[in-house]
């Protein structure tokens, strides 16, 4: 119930960080008009932002807004002058699909070296593989966008930006779509997925070996267990905890999906979108966004509170003290 | 064949005898099933009895072959109506040596600078066949541009002259004249801009939209459909004619967009029912489809250097070149250096209306910008950020334009510290510690030079005039800041100097208007309290009190009456000359260099040519529409 709330603040705090910058949307446009060498007279201006209803004052304009949203109604983007859910359309869908992409590769990749490198502490192994995502955490995602990018052109012909050839866009699915868009994935997911990839290595990795020095993982060895056994069907189990806690994180990121990269491979997700929005203030577009994002934080956290407890029951017992 | 286009002939009642005879028409591939299936009318019956014929008498363009896609990329969705600039269909527009000619018109006349006479081609149609007739005109003049509700503040204001609107004439379907009490020297290079001023609109389509031709309920039913507050929002919407981003809006482009907004992907396809054919009989244009993918800005030059992009200039840098002319032979593409066409890329711009009386008597003070222009190193500019390819002149007309005059664009352009510094002895700015200049009131000479920013090519340049200006004793500070807040601290009086791009037109010609050279607007960075009190007819700003100043205004007032072409070039020359001689701004480079990407299979685009947005649009002037894909790289 602490939700509701929270969700007001955090309405409250997004509408009026738009509104900060000097100007509003009416002012950028006019700007660059002017910058276009273009006339603009001041009556015209003065009808637009009637339209627009930027002549309201401001808690006006946010009660609009406050109450549309309440209806399913997200206003209205000046920009492409279309309902802003006209304008977010596919892309949140193409962000789903990169984001779900880039968490299976990076538990794909995290789980099998965290518990190698766990178990064989200090072996070469582990020096290598910690060596290396400490490289992933390290590099600028936007660096290593660029690299890929480049490598995927020269050498196996793909085409630069875009999460499919420039032919598929906007075409119904087919067969050679997806293969196209299969193509084109593997270069954002890597590039997002390694700096992830690299951080979940190391928690996986610490958990683990706090899991493994405790008495009952001896215990479980001293009865004769395999040592396969032996780790996955206790220690393992209770470091799985942070994998669970990140969904709460993880459900923002899947709308948000890594702006910055998506801006440099010019990824048709809703990051780039976003930024953009901001940019030019316009402020429905930006403010529905970043609103959506709180609430899936919001949400993502409660999921994974529940899931938590009822995975372990520790946390579920814990919690039952308290009372 | 003959027999055939006599046959299409047969079907087609406005096509005149002798223009038969001239030219033998061709029907596209493209449309050829269109056709066939009676989805089109056959090509006689498409374009105008008299259509435009494109001549090819420039050096390496000739005829061409239809067909094909050309993909061009920008960085945001509204930029879909570059693609109106681009097409550059004007009624009246610039060819490439930016002389006025008739092009949707099939000619006009002016009597006395201030009655105008259009003459519409027979038989021209809009992109959907609807016919394009004065009741296009009368409807835009009508029903738009004099309705309280569409035009809220009144027509467009080069439609005004000392306020007094025209009186519209509709002679025929043909034929329509507009004629204003004093000469309107704004009216013809409105037309022919690259946003151009619109002065008609598809009236059969439009007027589903407005209440006057609309029965209410229906109306009200469309409003509340499209989710609009009333129905002069829904026409605004619908009418579109620049931004491009209705696909149902007729239009008189060579392309028309497909795609309706949001997208990734637009697909621009040939107008069926566009005016202009070549000698062959051929229509315009001769590419049939243009992609505009959207992609981030950052990215253009990286897709462009590998050959995804077949005709490029927006978003590339002149910095992309070396990158770009080294992928050349691998992806097959050919990188064209063409010149900006601005007056100059950087300009210093000193406050004139700077709210400190010191500074202010100081900007004012000729001789003190005349040093601070002498004190400034082009030529190392031009070496360090231009690898010695720009043109180290002041901010002014370019020798592509009738009217440059190479010593007053030149003038006090030299790199001269001596003179600076005798200059400003001679004003009394004594020299305190540090080598720093002192005001007569003891404060430090060190000027502010706030930047927008965006981009490092500002800042490296500044750090130059930094250094130069250093030994002329005035210490320069680098301040960059949101564009915004830039010009509205300019506007207040609060910057003492900014650096943004010169003239906007360098390629001016005596019918364009001069009116930058006089403070005439709010946005001349130099003077925008002086600017503003003319824009608001004495009601905000300041009176102009400097004579140079107040003589470059008398001149632009003589300019706007004045009949002659000669007498528009003469007060064009004094202008120019006055404006350079005065350095009213500090022009630091100029005539840039361009990178044009093109497929290497893509003819007619001039290896040399201006890039400028108005006039030119762009590649507008060369007329895009007449370039073709060849099926080998070599020519032939």
């Amino acid at each position: 119930m602490v939700m509701i709330p929270t969700l007001l603040a955090i309405s409250v705090l997004v509408f009026v960080i738009i509104q900060l910058p000097p100007g509003d949307f009416l002012t950028t446009q006019i700007a660059e008009l002017q910058a276009q060498g273009q006339d603009t007279n001041s009556a015209k201006i003065e009808f637009l932002r009637e339209q627009y209803g930027l002549n309201k004052p401001l808690w006006e304009q946010y009660a609009i807004w406050l109450l549309g949203m309440l209806q399913g109604d997200f206003g209205y983007s000046f920009e492409y002058d279309l309902p802003v859910s006209e304008v977010v359309g596919d892309r949140l869908f193409l962000s789903f699909v990169l984001s779900f992409a880039t968490i299976i590769f990076t538990w794909a990749m995290a789980f099998p070296i965290g518990v190698y490198s766990a178990v064989n502490q200090y072996s070469p192994g582990d020096h290598a593989l910690t060596f290396i995502g400490f490289l992933g955490l390290a590099t600028p995602n936007f660096l290593l966008a660029l690299v890929m990018m480049y490598l995927a052109k020269a050498h196996f012909g793909i085409s630069i930006g875009g999460l499919m050839d420039p032919e598929y866009i906007d075409q119904p699915f087919s067969y050679g779509k997806f293969i196209s868009v299969l193509e084109h994935l593997w270069v954002p997911v890597i590039v997002i997925g390694t700096s992830g990839t690299a951080g979940m290595i190391r928690r996986l990795r610490a958990n683990l070996l706090d899991e493994l020095q405790k008495q009952y993982v001896t215990t479980a060895r001293a009865k004769g267990l395999t040592p396969t056994r032996a780790l996955i069907k206790y220690p393992l189990r209770m470091a799985l905890n942070p994998f669970i806690a990140d969904i709460g994180n993880l459900l923002p990121q899947v709308v948000s999906g890594a702006a910055v990269v998506s801006m440099v491979l010019s990824l048709p997700t809703t990051g780039p979108m976003l930024i953009e929005a901001l940019q030019s203030q316009d402020m429905y577009l930006a403010g529905s966004f970043l609103m959506f994002l709180a609430m899936l934080t919001v949400v993502g956290v409660l999921i994974s509170d529940i899931a938590l407890a009822a995975l372990d029951p520790r946390i579920r017992l814990g919690a039952g003290n308290d009372k | 064949m003959r027999l055939l286009v006599f046959t299409l002939l047969g079907f087609c009642a406005v096509a005149s005898a002798n223009f038969s005879d001239a030219l033998e028409l061709q029907e596209a591939d493209y449309f050829s099933a269109s056709v066939t299936k009676g989805i089109l009318p056959p090509i006689a019956n498409r374009i105008p009895s008299d259509p435009a014929v494109a001549t090819f008498e420039g050096e390496g363009t000739s005829i061409g072959m239809s067909g094909g896609t050309i993909r061009i990329l920008m960085a945001k969705a509204k930029e879909v109506r570059q693609m109106v600039v681009y097409g550059y269909a004007r009624l009246i527009g610039y060819d490439s040596k930016l002389v006025l000619r008739a092009d949707i018109l099939k000619k006009f006349n002016v009597e006395k600078g201030r009655i105008f006479t259009l003459t519409l081609r027979e038989g021209h149609r809009w992109s959907n066949g609807d016919r394009f007739t004065t009741e296009d005109f009368r409807y835009w003049w009508e029903d738009m541009a004099n309705n309280k509700e569409l035009f809220p503040a009144g027509p467009p204001v080069q439609m005004l002259v000392d306020g007094a609107l025209p009186t519209v004439e509709i002679i025929s379907e043909t034929e329509i004249r507009f004629a204003w009490e004093h000469p309107n020297p704004e009216f013809i290079p409105a037309l022919a801009k690259a946003s151009p001023l619109y002065i008609y609109a598809p009236s059969a389509y439009l007027k589903k939209f407005h209440p006057k031709y609309q029965e209410a309920d229906k109306l009200a039913q469309m409003v509340a459909a499209e989710n609009r507050q009333n129905w002069a929002s829904l026409h605004n919407r619908k009418d579109n004619s620049y931004k491009n981003d209705n696909p149902d809006l007729p239009t008189l482009q060579p392309w028309v967009i497909q795609t309706a907004p949001p997208a990734e992907r637009y697909i621009f396809s040939r107008n069926p029912f566009y005016h202009r054919v070549d000698t062959n009989g051929f229509q315009l244009p001769y590419i049939d489809e243009v992609h505009m993918d959207i992609v981030a800005g950052k990215l253009i030059p990286a897709k462009a250097g590998s050959g995804e992009v077949d005709l490029q200039g927006r978003y590339l840098n002149f910095n992309d070149t070396p990158f770009l002319k080294q992928n050349e032979e691998k992806y097959g593409f050919v990188t064209h250096l063409w010149r900006t066409g601005k007056g100059s890329q950087l300009t210093l711009y000193p406050n004139l209306n700077i709210e400190d009386r010191e500074w202010r008597d100081l900007f004012r003070d000729v001789k003190f910008r005349r040093a601070l222009s002498l004190a400034t190193n082009r030529e190392e500019i031009n070496e360090v950020v231009y690898f010695g390819l720009g043109l180290p002149q002041n901010n002014s007309l370019l020798p592509g334009s009738p009217i440059y005059d190479q010593k007053s664009a030149y003038a006090y352009a030299e790199f001269d510290i001596e003179n600076a510094n005798a200059l400003l002895d001679e004003i009394g700015l004594k020299l305190g510690p540090g080598g720093i200049r002192l005001l007569p009131d003891g404060r430090k000479a060190e000027i502010i030079i706030e930047t927008a920013g965006e981009s490092t090519e500002e800042t490296d340049v500044l750090q130059l005039i930094h250094d130069s200006w250093l030994r002329a004793g005035i210490k320069v500070y680098t301040k960059p800041l949101q564009r915004e807040v830039l010009r509205n601290r300019v506007f207040s009086g609060q910057t003492q100097m900014a650096i943004w791009s010169g003239l906007q037109n360098g390629l001016a010609s005596p019918e364009m208007s001069p009116a930058e050279l006089a403070p005439t607007s709010q946005q001349q960075l130099q003077w925008p309290m002086w600017g503003q009190y003319l824009e608001t007819k004495g009601a905000a700003g300041q009176a102009v009190d400097l004579s140079a100043a107040e003589l470059q205004l008398e001149r632009y007032f003589a300019w706007r009456v004045a009949a002659s072409f000669e007498a528009k070039k003469k007060i064009w020359s004094d202008m120019v000359r006055t404006y350079n001689d005065q350095v009213f701004t500090i022009g630091l480079i100029s005539g840039a260099l361009q990178p044009i990407v093109a497929n290497a299979r893509l003819r007619n685009l001039p290896a040399e040519g201006y890039y400028n947005w108005d006039p030119g649009a762009h590649f507008g002037s060369y007329r895009p529409d007449t370039f073709w894909l060849s099926l080998s790289k070599t020519d032939g």
